[in-house]
């Protein structure tokens, strides 16, 4: 019984004596290859996923594909668990912020080293190194993104408040509008409604003020002065009543249906641009898609184009070229891209983009035009995560809730995630 | 009543549960046929026990060592038993799990008395009351219940619904860090089935007649309570307690469930294990998060020594 912990701490340095846990690649016999390709997501995703792969298996023959997929939470574990096992997957989902951990330990296949096998062309020059290490490439977008607003139209007409310029916006004018909407609801609805912790959230807003969160040269570029800045606005937007209460947001679940949104107790919010239709269709069609506030008016632009999650191919995969030219296909393809439609994003060839569009639907188009628009203007690049960077995350969520209850002023909590952050990383 | 029979063997022993089990020596002066017998029967533990002391002794190893799952350990020696003592987030979790034990372990057990008590008084359909009172701590523990908890004590779930009657103002149960932990220690209180069961065995050993005694003598209720029922019962008492600490201290999924993984908000509900778990799959610190478990061993082992020799103070084992 008191062993219980120390199991699980353990549990890695069992496997790694040699007993797998399941995982392909160890069937070599002729010409049968097995890839395993591993990912999270849902159940429609994993449909949209498969069809594609029907495509690819029809079109090479001896290529077996074994897919496991789960969801986001657990999944990051069981890849560490697999690699620590040694048995890493052929071609696998990487999130942005964890590709630093497995790419300096040299377990992703270096992608230049491979370029016969694997054609970036068709890929922007921000889209195709937006994994790039030094002078290496540890993985491409499996589908281009960014975060933007969206905004229930239904709301803003029945309670009379004008939708403002979703171009030309600022974050004054978001408070504004937020408040309108609370008061005009007799705070039925809150106008507005976000989590400070989230990353993709505050990097928006310290790029804005000129600053990256973390620099090039992997440490820590923003300064005490912006996470207060961004803890006093939401601060203020809240004490204005446009904001939710402290403790308003509980762990609901991650889907569109279930999100507040849809639920009609804030009117609008921030997603990630892929997510639209599922959160339009879930707001029955109510939503309009606006850029971030404060695109106009910041010291430079806060957008980046990014990427719900990166695929790479394990240093040590048995199969690396086969690994690779399903990668191809599925980055390239146009019919792949079809089939999986943009449930991973906008496609990131430019050209498989355009072609796919047509045949989306009406709110993948409104999210693609949306993205496409983006990427032809001068943005800064998305820029990786440092080792040790995804604790950053934990230090700020911890603080944001510090704040949101009042217990730590933005002041205190700006200068103690400076110090934890920088802990962290240099650490 | 199949229940009952299942349960008594386990109150038969239950001063000394563990050790018994491990120590096969007394059985050694039998003759050779019993023992084949006997080590036949503890073949699954054997078989078992591989799965055990192999990562035991890893992680003893890795304890001492900078491991990121991806490159070959490091020998750091006792370095990441230093850094603990610089990590305030580790301090943080350590005090969430001292707070948690040392409040629900003793309510959990109050309640499992009780409960066990009036039960004990010649219920009809005890069986089914039992069973009712059972069910919570067999899924206690399971992420369906903790979900459900989240439902309950959400924002516009029953208890605030109930509170409002009364005209009390809503309370953010789960993601206001001031009252999240106090929820889950509910919850834990809630799931005080098992002890109860054993108590409701022990309660049932105490012979009637010394009950009859003291109320012939003049004794009160609250008399015999103290002077027959928890001397007669501190064994058992010192069973469960033993037990509910060992388990407390392990607690895991609590925590992970209630906000996603996270031990949120504010790092209230971030128990010791689940911290451990964060380091070694999240962060990739498999070397920490080993030290990390053989710290809360330690811990564990100290806690529960020290209720070992205190049952000498309060412990009765003569009839």
């Amino acid at each position: 019984m008191k062993a219980g912990g120390l199991g699980l701490a353990a549990a890695p340095a069992l496997a790694a004596c040699g007993r797998g846990f399941g995982g392909g690649g160890d069937d070599d016999s002729g010409d049968g290859v097995t890839l395993n390709m591993v990912w999270w997501g849902d159940a429609t995703r994993a449909e949209k996923t498969q069809a594609a792969l029907d495509l690819f298996k029809e079109r090479h023959e001896g290529v077996e594909i074994e897919v496991e997929y789960q969801d986001s939470g657990p999944y990051q574990d069981k890849l560490a668990t697999r690699f620590a096992a040694g048995d890493p997957p052929d071609l696998m989902a990487m999130r942005m912020d964890s590709l630093r951990e497995y790419a300096d330990r040299d377990a992703l296949l270096d992608l230049n080293e491979y370029a016969g096998d694997l054609d970036l062309s068709g890929l922007s020059d921000n889209a195709a190194t937006i994994a790039e290490v030094g002078d290496r490439v540890y993985g491409v977008p499996a589908g281009l993104n960014t975060v933007g607003f969206v905004i229930r139209t239904d709301f803003a007409e029945q309670y009379g408040v004008p939708i403002p310029d979703g171009d030309t916006w600022g974050w004054d004018d978001l408070a504004a509008f937020a408040k309108a909407i609370t008061d005009a609801s007799g705070g039925e609805v809150y106008g507005t409604g976000f989590e400070a912790q989230t990353l993709a959230n505050i990097l928006v807003f310290t790029r804005q003020r000129g600053e990256d969160f973390f620099t090039e040269d992997d440490r820590l570029g923003v300064t005490a002065a912006t996470v207060q800045a961004w803890f006093e606005l939401v601060n203020g937007m809240r004490d204005e009543g446009g904001f939710p209460p402290a403790g308003f947001f509980e762990n609901i679940g991650g889907s569109a249906d279930q999100s507040y949104v849809a639920q009609g107790k804030i009117a609008s919010q921030i997603i990630p641009t892929n997510n639209f239709l599922g959160y339009n269709e879930a707001c029955g069609g109510t939503l309009v898609l606006l850029r971030m506030p404060g695109e106009t008016q910041g010291a430079r632009r806060g957008q980046s184009i990014d990427c719900p999650h990166l695929w790479s191919v394990a240093s040590a995969s048995k199969h690396p070229e086969e690994a690779l030219q399903l990668l191809d296909f599925l980055l390239n393809d146009a019919e792949a891209s079809l089939a999986t439609g943009t449930t991973r994003g906008v496609p990131a060839n430019a050209d498989v983009a355009e072609e796919i569009k047509p045949s989306l639907e009406p709110d993948d188009q409104a999210a693609t035009d949306f993205l496409i628009a983006l990427q032809g203007e001068d943005l800064p690049r998305s820029l990786l995560y440092p080792p040790g960077g995804s604790a950053v995350f934990d230090f700020l969520d911890a603080l944001a809730v510090e704040v949101e209850f009042g217990r730590v002023s933005p002041a205190d909590a700006a200068a103690q995630f400076i110090e934890q952050a920088e802990g962290a990383i240099a650490g | 009543m199949s229940t009952e029979t299942a349960v008594m063997p386990e109150a038969d022993v239950p001063p000394a549960p563990e050790h018994q089990r491990l120590s096969a020596g007394r059985r050694r002066g039998r003759r050779a046929r019993k023992d084949r017998a006997g080590y036949l029967f503890l073949l699954p533990w054997f078989i078992g026990m591989l799965f055990t002391v192999v990562p035991f002794f890893a992680s003893l190893y890795l304890a001492f060592t900078d491991y990121n799952l991806l490159n070959p350990p490091k020998w750091i020696g006792l370095e990441n038993f230093t850094a603990m003592f610089r990590d305030p987030v580790l301090v943080k979790s350590l005090k969430v799990t001292f707070v948690y034990t040392f409040v629900s372990v003793p309510l959990s057990l109050a309640a499992a008395l009780g409960v066990a008590m009036i039960l004990n008084k010649g219920i009809r359909a005890l069986p089914v009351y039992r069973a009712v009172f059972y069910l919570p701590s067999l899924l206690g523990a399971s992420v369906a219940v903790v979900l459900l908890w989240r439902y309950v004590f959400g924002l516009d779930g029953i208890v605030n619904a109930l509170l409002g009657w009364f005209g009390a103002p809503a309370i953010a149960w789960t993601s206001d860090p001031d009252y999240a932990l106090t929820t889950l220690i509910i919850l834990h209180v809630w799931t005080f089935g098992s002890p109860m069961v054993i108590f409701l065995a022990g309660l049932r050993q105490i012979p009637v007649m010394y009950y009859e005694a003291a109320a012939v003598d003049g004794a009160s209720r609250w008399r015999r309570f103290r002077s027959i029922t928890l001397p007669l019962l501190s064994p058992i008492i010192f069973f469960n307690l033993i037990q509910s600490l060992i388990a407390s201290f392990q607690t895991f999924t609590q925590g992970f469930v209630m906000n996603d993984g996270g031990g949120g908000p504010a790092n209230s509900t971030l128990f010791y294990n689940l911290y451990l778990y964060q380091q070694g799959f999240n962060q990739f610190h498999m070397g920490y998060a080993s030290a990390m478990a053989w710290t809360l061993l330690v811990i564990i082992a100290a806690f529960t020594a020290l209720t070992f020799f205190s049952a000498k103070y309060w412990v009765n084992y003569d009839n």
